[in-house]
């Protein structure tokens, strides 16, 4: 056949096909956002790169697609072609559920119906004009500052004393927050998550509003997010998206034998929030 | 209708003439009306005994001076007669390329094609024949449907030794012996590779819709399989190239000799050398690897080599500031880490002073140091001009690319599948155990995952509540190291005794450093 069809080669085409279609699914995965379902936004370079790569490898090869070679291989394809495949196939980003089904954090969740809302709803509502926890737009004003200057953190009024955690911002507070903890002692804090309970580390009266965080891969992709001390904490419904608001306070946790601090919140306020898309990513 | 031509090929003395007596003048075939063409006259000659073949020889002379000519003569002869067949013995220092190029001449081309290409190997010879006679016979072996193996009075063990070689020039060839019945082999159709490729890709698409809900109603997360699946991957490749280009790089680009006069010859400052070149290298683990193999394969001392291969996971700054943010900006831990990383990776290296490996560590064998085992015949010393070298590097990067790419899908395929499966057996086990107990826990649990070293920590902050820092160390310090991915990816260059020497020296040295600090320490 090889001979018949011109000295037409097979292989170095099938080649060329796993590399283009590998290069534009990483194209595609970039230009549309899906990428972050896998990785982490620090792999976009790295990705582009790749395309690049196979791109170059695509318009060397097609010097050699018509050259005669007798012996075909093809196995070697598989190598991309399985992850092209995958990718292709239908399958859907991991979800919250996904997550606590498969760490039986589930089993906790209380009873259903929770509806603290109206009880606490009166008391505070109207009080903060720019505190519309939940809607991203905070974020996209302060968005354009370097979130690493103090001073520019969005969301932050120092005069208040209040940290409103817009959702794009959640990661850069979580570890602003960690690293100076003294600083924002007693601060109110304002930040939606999805309702965390690991009944191995947690009391009764805790929760943690988390947000799926991913550091490098999907694989790696954990809930994250501050304790929060909460005395009906029990009636909280697993995975459903609360939205916050407490003081910032210094805890203890216990690990291997010594005493670490960490931030926490004493709630004060919570409200059901609209789910999130998307996860988290630090630094 | 296209007369069928079937290639004999082999080095000079590989039997290539007597097989062709043996089988052409079989008494069953006497009817068959046969040309045969001859490229090279060895010590035996053709002779046709029942007077069905017709045969022309030509001289090496010819061939390299007046192709034309040859060509005409063979269009003449197939034109002249009827005939059945064409067999060709080709010359064992042409490469066999160049006699498709003949065939494909306008005029031969319609008039004939290659059915079977088989070659020929004398088990005594072919050792020292291979990396010594130039390109033509790796490519031919390449490119051989089947291989016939001459084993006059060889012992089983050379026999085996010989299948391997081939194997490793043309992987999953079929190898006979001489006597072995051939028939079969020669008229079967010929196999459609890429064919047989889209095939495949069809069924699994098939499988994938059809067992995926299957599966998803006995409880098993194939989503959560395949995107962990998915994310290793598209976190590896990029990785993975950046390791081929690099290795490719070096394996072309920068001659042996200028990696033997310039590298450090004392060994303290060898390992200086591996450790600062693993700290100045911030990749993760899959790059690692196959840099590894072409600085082996260069000659620089293999401690060395693998303190570098150890270390530079472990320590390089990406690492190091992931490590960081994982642990809240303990500093502890990430000096800790990284500590404790050297110290293991640089004892890891002198186990390999101290007890050199006997044998070849690189599992090509003599071979693999002369030229790549990956289909590129050229050595890289003997192209001179930087457009040549620069098309060699591309193909190189691509066959490394597929072979190391290879064993990083089975790897991931395995780790994802402990990922989301597997787990919660180690924690389960975990309760109650002792330090040692857990350092083992974590650091076979370091193993099966198959993390990224630049991600891991954070994977390791999250079991930080349920182990002691010693093991979560052990999981930091070992798992870049050596873990199912790495070692599968290891398996495309090194032999297996070096392999499974250094996966359980890592563990050891790993284990006993992380023990040693912790445990000695008393908690």
């Amino acid at each position: 056949m090889q001979a018949k069809a011109k000295a037409f080669n097979p292989q170095i085409f099938l080649e060329l096909l796993c590399y283009s279609v590998f290069a534009g699914l990483m194209l595609y995965l970039l230009d549309s956002g899906k990428y972050l379902s896998y990785v982490t936004p620090r792999m976009e370079p790295y990705l582009y790169f790749t395309a690049i790569v196979m791109g170059i490898w695509v318009f060397i090869g097609l010097g050699r697609l018509f050259q005669p070679q007798h012996k075909m291989r093809s196995a070697h394809c598989y190598v991309l072609a399985i992850p092209i495949l995958l990718l292709l196939l239908p399958h859907s980003p991991l979800s919250t559920s996904d997550f606590s089904a498969s760490n039986g954090g589930s089993a906790l969740s209380g009873p259903n119906s929770y509806s603290p809302a109206p009880k606490q709803a009166p008391s505070a509502d109207s009080g903060s004009d720019d505190s519309a926890p939940g809607s991203t737009d905070p974020a996209e004003d302060f968005s354009s500052a370097a979130p690493e200057y103090t001073a520019d953190l969005p969301g932050l009024d120092v005069k208040n004393q209040k940290i409103t955690v817009a959702n794009d911002d959640f990661s850069i507070w979580l570890s602003e927050i960690y690293m100076n903890m003294e600083k924002y002692k007693g601060y109110t804090v304002v930040m939606t998550g999805f309702v965390f309970k690991d009944h191995e580390m947690i009391e009764q009266d805790e929760f943690v509003p988390a947000r799926l965080m991913m550091s490098c891969c999907v694989a790696d992709l954990a809930p994250a997010g501050l304790l929060c001390k909460y005395d009906k904490a029990s009636e909280l419904k697993a995975e459903s998206w609360v939205t916050v608001e407490g003081t910032l306070s210094i805890g203890q946790y216990e690990y291997d034998g010594v005493q670490y601090d960490e931030p926490q919140i004493n709630v004060r306020k919570i409200m059901p929030a609209e789910a999130v898309e998307g996860y988290v990513y630090p630094y | 209708m296209a007369l069928p031509v079937y290639v004999v090929t082999g080095f000079l003395d590989a039997g290539k003439t007597t097989f062709l007596n043996k089988l052409l003048n079989r008494r069953d075939w006497r009817e068959t009306r046969i040309i045969v063409v001859q490229f090279e006259t060895g010590e035996e000659e053709f002779h046709s005994r029942y007077d069905n073949c017709e045969h022309i020889a030509f001289p090496k002379k010819i061939l390299e001076q007046q192709s034309q000519q040859i060509v005409e003569q063979i269009r003449d002869r197939i034109l002249s007669g009827e005939f059945d067949e064409i067999w060709i013995e080709w010359n064992g220092v042409v490469p066999f390329s160049q006699l498709q190029a003949l065939l494909l001449h306008p005029p031969l081309r319609s008039l004939c094609q290659i059915q079977k290409v088989m070659h020929i190997a004398d088990a005594m010879n072919i050792e020292n024949l291979l990396g010594r006679t130039g390109n033509a016979l790796p490519e031919q072996i390449a490119s051989s449907d089947f291989a016939v193996v001459r084993n006059d009075g060889y012992s089983a063990k050379a026999y085996s030794r010989v299948r391997r070689l081939l194997r490793g020039i043309n992987p999953g060839v079929k190898i006979y012996q001489v006597n072995s019945d051939l028939y079969k082999q020669l008229f079967e159709k010929k196999e459609r590779p890429v064919k047989n490729f889209f095939r495949i890709i069809v069924l699994l698409i098939i499988l994938y819709l059809m067992v995926k809900p299957v599966l998803e109603m006995l409880q098993i997360p194939v989503n959560t399989i395949v995107n962990v699946f998915l994310g290793i991957i598209l976190q590896a490749f990029p990785f993975l190239l950046i390791g081929v280009l690099l290795s490719s790089a070096i394996q072309i680009f920068i001659p042996q000799s200028a990696v033997e006069r310039r590298f450090p010859k004392t060994m303290g400052l060898g390992m200086l050398v591996a450790i600062i070149g693993g700290f100045c290298f911030p990749v993760c683990d899959c790059a690692s690897i196959p840099v590894f193999r072409s600085l082996v394969r260069k000659g620089i001392p293999l401690a060395a080599a693998v303190t570098f291969m150890a270390a530079a996971p472990v320590i390089n700054p990406v690492v190091i500031l992931s490590t960081y943010y994982a642990f809240g900006g303990n500093w502890a831990i990430v000096a800790g880490r990284v500590v404790f990383g050297i110290i293991a990776a640089v004892i890891i290296g002198l186990t390999f002073v101290v007890w050199a490996p006997r044998g070849n560590v690189l599992s090509g064998g003599v071979l693999d140091r002369l030229m790549c085992s990956c289909g590129c015949y050229q050595d890289a010393e003997s192209i001179t001009t930087f457009r040549e070298k620069a098309d060699l590097f591309m193909r190189h990067s691509q066959a490394e690319f597929f072979s190391v790419g290879k064993y990083l899908v089975i790897g991931t395929f395995i780790a994802s599948l402990f990922q989301v499966l597997g787990t919660g057996i180690f924690t389960a086990a975990q309760s109650g155990a002792q330090l040692a107990v857990s350092i083992l826990i974590m650091m076979a649990m370091a193993f099966s995952l198959s993390l990224c070293s630049s991600s891991d920590a954070a994977v390791a902050r999250s079991f930080a509540s349920q182990f002691p820092l010693g093991a979560i160390m052990g999981f930091m310090i070992f798992g870049p190291m050596m873990d199912i991915k790495n070692v599968m990816m290891l398996s495309a260059g090194f032999s297996r005794p070096f392999i499974v020497r250094l996966l359980f020296t890592a563990f050891i040295v790993c284990f006993a450093v992380v023990f040693i600090v912790f445990g000695g320490g008393g908690t």
